[in-house]
C-alpha cells in the first residue's frame, strides 16, 4: 500500500490563556469571586494532529463507524472517556457512529482484548470469517477506528499550603503547576474492503496552575479534551473526503 | 503467588442476590473505614458468534462454579471479599450452548445413560487480584484460573484444559460517585469472566479432545 500525504494541524487555545492571566492579577479582596468565575476557565493547551492516508475513504448515510479503545497492551489502556469523547464528537449528519460496547457485544468474542486482531494481516483474516463478515454487514459498520494512547502528568512544580488563620478562616498560600501530555493514535480500517486506510495521531500539551493567595484559583488545562476534539475533527474530515 | 488468599466455597448461598435493571450488578460495601471491599459479582456475556461443533455434551458445574468466594486480608489496604457465586454458571452455559450442537446439564461426570458424546466439567482452581495501591499502576486486576475437564459419559477422563482468565479496570475510569475499590474490583472481575468466555469460545474447539470428538462425530455421520 502506498503511503499518502502527511498533514499537521496545530491549535493553541491562546485566548483562554490570556483571560486566565488577567484574572490571576486581581486583588486579594475579590479573590473569592474570581475563583468562582475562573472555575470554568482553562489553561493554555497546544494540540497537534498528524494524518497518514493509505487509501481513499468515503462513507454513505447508511454506513457507520465504530471507535474502539485498544486494550491489548499488558498494562497501558486508552481511557474509556477519551474513546467515548471521540465517538461523540466524530458523529454527525455525515458520519454515523455505533457505540464501542454495542459493537464488541454484537461481534463477541472476536474483538475482546484476548482475541482482537493486532495487525493488518490478522485483521484481514478475521473479517474474512463468514459469520463475522455477515454480522458486520448486518449492523452496517463500514470503518473501525482503533485508538491507542493515554494522557499522563509529565511534570509538577510548587506547593500550596492551607491553614487556619485568625477567626478560624481557612486560607491557602503558594503556587502549584503541572503539565499534562496527551498522545493518541487512531488506526482506521475499511471493513468492506478489509484494508487499513490510514492513521491519525493527536498530541496535546497543556500546563495547569493553582495560584493561592488566601483562596486557591485553579486554572486547569483541558488537555485530554483538546486532544479529543482535534482528533475527532480530523477523523471526520478524513472519513468524509476522498484521497 | 504473592499472598495468602483464603477461599471459602459454600458461603455464597447465605447472601441475598441483588438484581438490578442492568445486566451488571455489584454490591460494594466498604469494610471498615480505611479500604477493603465486599463484592457480589453478577454479569452475563453475549452469545458467542461461532459455528457450533456437531456433538452433544453434558455440562457439570461443581461447587466452585456455583458458590465460589475469595476472601483476602491485605493488612493496611483492608479486607476483601469477592463472591463469584452462581454468576459463572449462566456465563459458561451460554458459551457452551453456542459452541456445541446440543448441551444438557448433568449431576455427575458419571452419567452413562446421558445421550451425549462427552461431559464437560469446568471448575475454579484459584483467584487472585491486585489493587492500584499495591501495584501503583492505576489498575484493578483479577486473575481467575479455571480448569475444564472432559469426560466420556461413563466417567473416564479424556483430558484437562487449563483456562486462565484476566480482567482489569482502569481506576481513571471510575467517577467520584462510583463505588471506589468495590466498583473497580467488580469491573475487573467481570472483565475476567468475559475473558474466560471469549477464551473458551475461541480456543476450546482446538483442544485435542474436542477435535477428536468432532472428528469421530463427523466420521460417524459420513458412514451413515
Amino acid at each position: 500500500m502506498s503511503r499518502g500525504h502527511v498533514r499537521d494541524v496545530v491549535r493553541t487555545s491562546a485566548g483562554r490563556a490570556r483571560l486566565a492571566g488577567q484574572a490571576v492579577a486581581r486583588p486579594v479582596l475579590v479573590a473569592a469571586l474570581a475563583a468562582t468565575t475562573l472555575a470554568v476557565l482553562s489553561g493554555c493547551v497546544t494540540a497537534t494532529v498528524q494524518e497518514v492516508r493509505e487509501a481513499g475513504t468515503g462513507i454513505s448515510a447508511d454506513e457507520a463507524i465504530v471507535v474502539l479503545g485498544r486494550k491489548h497492551k499488558t498494562r497501558g489502556e486508552t481511557e474509556t472517556d477519551f474513546v467515548d469523547c471521540v465517538s461523540r464528537q466524530v458523529g454527525g449528519e455525515d458520519v454515523g457512529v455505533m457505540s464501542e460496547q454495542a459493537f464488541v457485544d454484537a461481534t463477541f468474542p472476536w474483538f475482546e482484548p484476548r482475541t482482537a486482531p493486532l495487525d493488518v494481516r490478522d485483521f484481514a483474516d478475521v473479517i474474512a470469517q463468514p459469520l463475522l463478515a455477515e454480522r458486520i454487514r448486518e449492523i452496517g459498520v463500514r470503518y473501525l477506528v482503533w485508538i491507542e494512547g493515554s494522557t499522563v502528568r509529565s511534570s509538577e512544580t510548587g506547593t500550596v499550603n492551607c491553614t487556619m488563620v485568625s477567626g478560624g478562616i481557612p486560607a491557602c498560600f503558594g503556587f502549584l503547576s503541572w503539565e499534562n501530555d496527551s498522545n493518541y493514535e487512531a488506526s482506521v480500517w475499511d471493513v468492506e474492503h478489509g484494508i487499513h486506510v490510514g492513521r491519525l495521531s493527536s498530541e496535546a500539551v497543556g500546563t495547569s496552575f493553582i495560584p493561592a493567595l488566601v483562596v486557591p484559583i485553579p486554572i486547569i488545562a483541558r488537555v485530554r479534551q483538546s486532544a479529543c476534539k482535534a482528533l475527532s475533527d480530523q477523523l471526520r474530515a478524513f472519513l468524509s473526503s476522498e484521497a | 503467588m504473592r499472598r495468602k488468599p483464603r477461599t471459602v466455597p459454600g458461603m455464597a448461598g447465605r447472601h441475598p442476590r441483588l438484581v438490578h435493571t442492568a445486566s451488571i450488578v455489584a454490591l460494594a460495601v466498604a469494610l471498615g473505614g480505611c479500604g477493603g471491599a465486599n463484592i457480589l459479582v453478577s454479569t452475563t456475556v453475549p452469545t458467542p458468534l461461532v459455528e457450533p461443533i456437531p456433538i452433544a455434551v453434558g455440562l457439570r458445574f461443581d461447587d466452585t462454579m456455583r458458590q465460589y468466594v475469595h476472601e483476602e486480608d491485605l493488612d493496611t489496604f483492608g479486607k476483601f471479599r469477592i463472591e463469584l457465586g452462581s454468576t459463572q454458571v449462566p456465563v459458561f452455559e451460554r458459551v457452551f450452548a453456542a459452541l456445541f450442537e446440543r448441551t444438557e446439564l448433568v449431576d455427575s461426570v458419571e452419567t452413562p445413560a446421558a445421550h451425549v458424546d462427552a461431559i464437560i466439567a469446568p471448575s475454579v482452581e484459584e483467584l487472585q487480584f491486585s489493587i492500584p495501591e499495591q501495584t501503583r499502576s492505576g489498575f484493578f486486576e483479577v486473575w481467575i484460573k479455571y480448569k475444564i475437564d472432559v469426560y466420556r459419559p461413563g466417567g473416564e477422563l479424556l483430558g484437562s484444559w487449563p483456562l486462565p482468565a484476566y480482567g482489569k479496570s482502569n481506576s481513571e475510569n471510575l467517577g467520584f460517585m462510583d463505588g471506589g475499590q468495590g466498583q473497580g474490583l467488580n469491573d475487573a472481575t467481570i472483565w475476567a469472566l468475559r475473558d474466560a468466555a471469549a477464551h473458551v469460545a475461541f480456543y476450546f474447539p482446538t483442544a485435542p479432545e474436542i477435535k477428536a470428538l468432532a472428528a469421530a462425530a463427523a466420521a460417524a455421520e459420513a458412514s451413515g
